[in-house]
């Protein structure tokens, strides 16, 4: 991560300007414990009360480094209930990435949020239609396989 | 001079921070080596 995709001008922006990075030793007490630290690298996302709502485990390169944490941010929007900003985030980073390994469970996600805010079930078809064109292979393809039938 | 990411080192001072600014907080283990 020091290397190549901190150094990255684009994830030096994308951070600076949407998070605030926090930095600590694997075996940082009480830290290291209180999150159950087993591996490094691993990148969890916060929320401002420091609940955690995304972990991470491993080297990300700066184009997937950004969509994981802007799946990281929706998911936390999401886990709030706070699905007008969850769906915000998905869009932006549907739009803005759409080669990113985080694509399909952020269309995943999204068609879970318009159905918790409006409780239509289409949107959850229109997600399982989506990822079985784009992503046949896709573990959340699988996971939105009974959509199907909605 | 190169830009880096301006990372804080306190759980204390990145709440703080999160809280004031609105943002969520990106927490990294790392091995110093």
């Amino acid at each position: 991560m020091d290397a190549v995709t901190y150094p990255n001008e684009n994830v030096i922006e994308f951070i600076q300007k949407n998070m605030i990075p926090l930095r600590v030793a694997f075996d940082a007490q009480p830290l290291a414990t209180e999150f159950n630290l087993k591996w490094t690298p691993t990148l969890i996302v916060l929320d401002a009360d420091g609940k955690e709502h995304q972990r991470t485990v491993g080297f990300f390169p700066p184009d997937e480094l950004i969509p994981s944490l802007l799946l990281g941010i929706a998911k936390s929007y999401f886990d709030r209930e706070r699905f007008s900003e969850a769906l915000s985030t998905l869009d932006k980073l549907i739009k803005d990435y759409p080669n990113s390994d985080s694509v399909p469970e952020a269309l995943y996600l999204q068609g879970v949020s318009k159905f918790k805010s409006t409780h239509n079930p289409k949107p959850l078809k229109e997600a399982y239609e989506q990822l079985q064109a784009k992503y046949p292979s896709s573990e959340w393809t699988k996971r939105a396989y009974p959509y199907r039938l909605l | 001079m190169a830009k880096t990411i301006k990372w804080e080192t306190k759980m204390d001072v990145a709440l703080a921070r999160a809280k004031a600014e609105n943002k969520h907080i990106l927490l990294d283990f790392f091995n110093p080596g």
